[in-house]
């Protein structure tokens, strides 16, 4: 288990997908794994540093942490914003998305990039803290 | 019988963006749209080659594009890499612009 913290500022988001790239490629994720996860961590990390901080006036950090087993690569991204669950959110679907640009709801498309590319995308709250977890199966090793 | 001809020029508006364009350099982007937004050009066509990232942030830009300059706006993308063109498919993006692989 590895934990970085980050400035909770857009300056970070560069640093975070470094980071991400160095442990995807350390849990042998393909290309397009490695690409899909590193958007969902700037995704989310975006609307924490845009909504949970900037908008509120706060300043803060963004811990990260990692984890890589056998299975699985975890990566954990916390904050002291005030509570936000991504999947509370009403996400756009396949109507929305076949509809012209100039009808499209706006919003809520990074959100649905995010759940989309992870194996599985966690939200909880414990300890006064938002916790976005992003899981991807990694690939079976050859013995 | 006179003769009459009627010559317009389409107005086109090219930029290239290269590198990772998320939500910090998508405000940089922006701007540039708004700039050419007062052209009012029939066309905006963006070389992306070199671009190896966008978030949403850079698709609610070229969203912004359309409804600033207009529906019959034609916005070009050219020659993006595979997870971009990824990226515009899941949004269903991929119907509102051209993916070309070169610019006529």
């Amino acid at each position: 288990m590895e934990n970085k913290t980050f400035p909770a500022t857009l300056d970070s988001l560069d640093d975070l997908r470094d980071l991400v790239r160095e442990k995807a490629l350390l849990a042998h994720l393909d290309k397009k794994k490695t690409y899909n996860l590193m958007l969902a961590l700037d995704e989310i990390a975006t609307n924490i540093i845009l909504y949970g901080y900037e908008q509120a006036g706060k300043e803060g950090v963004l811990d990260v942490i990692t984890d890589l087993s056998d299975r699985q690569l975890t990566i954990v991204v916390e904050d002291d914003a005030a509570p936000f669950d991504p999947l509370q959110r009403d996400l756009p679907d396949e109507d929305d998305f076949s509809k012209p640009l100039e009808e499209r709801p706006i919003g809520g498309m990074g959100i649905f990039l995010t759940i989309n590319g992870v194996d599985e995308f966690r939200y909880e709250y414990t300890h006064n803290r938002n916790r976005n977890i992003f899981i991807m199966n990694v690939p079976a090793t050859e013995a | 019988m006179s003769f009459h001809i009627l010559a317009e020029a389409k107005k086109i508006a090219k930029i290239t963006l290269a590198g990772e364009l998320d939500s910090l350099s998508a405000r940089e982007f922006q701007r540039e749209i708004e700039k050419v937004a007062a052209e009012g050009p029939d066309e905006l066509v963006l070389f992306v080659e070199n671009l190896t990232f966008i978030s949403s942030a850079g698709l609610r830009v070229l969203i912004f594009a359309k409804q600033k300059i207009g529906t019959n706006l034609a916005i070009y993308i050219v020659q993006p890499q595979e997870n971009i063109v990824d990226t515009l498919e899941k949004t269903g993006l991929q119907h509102s612009v051209n993916i070309v692989d070169k610019y006529m």
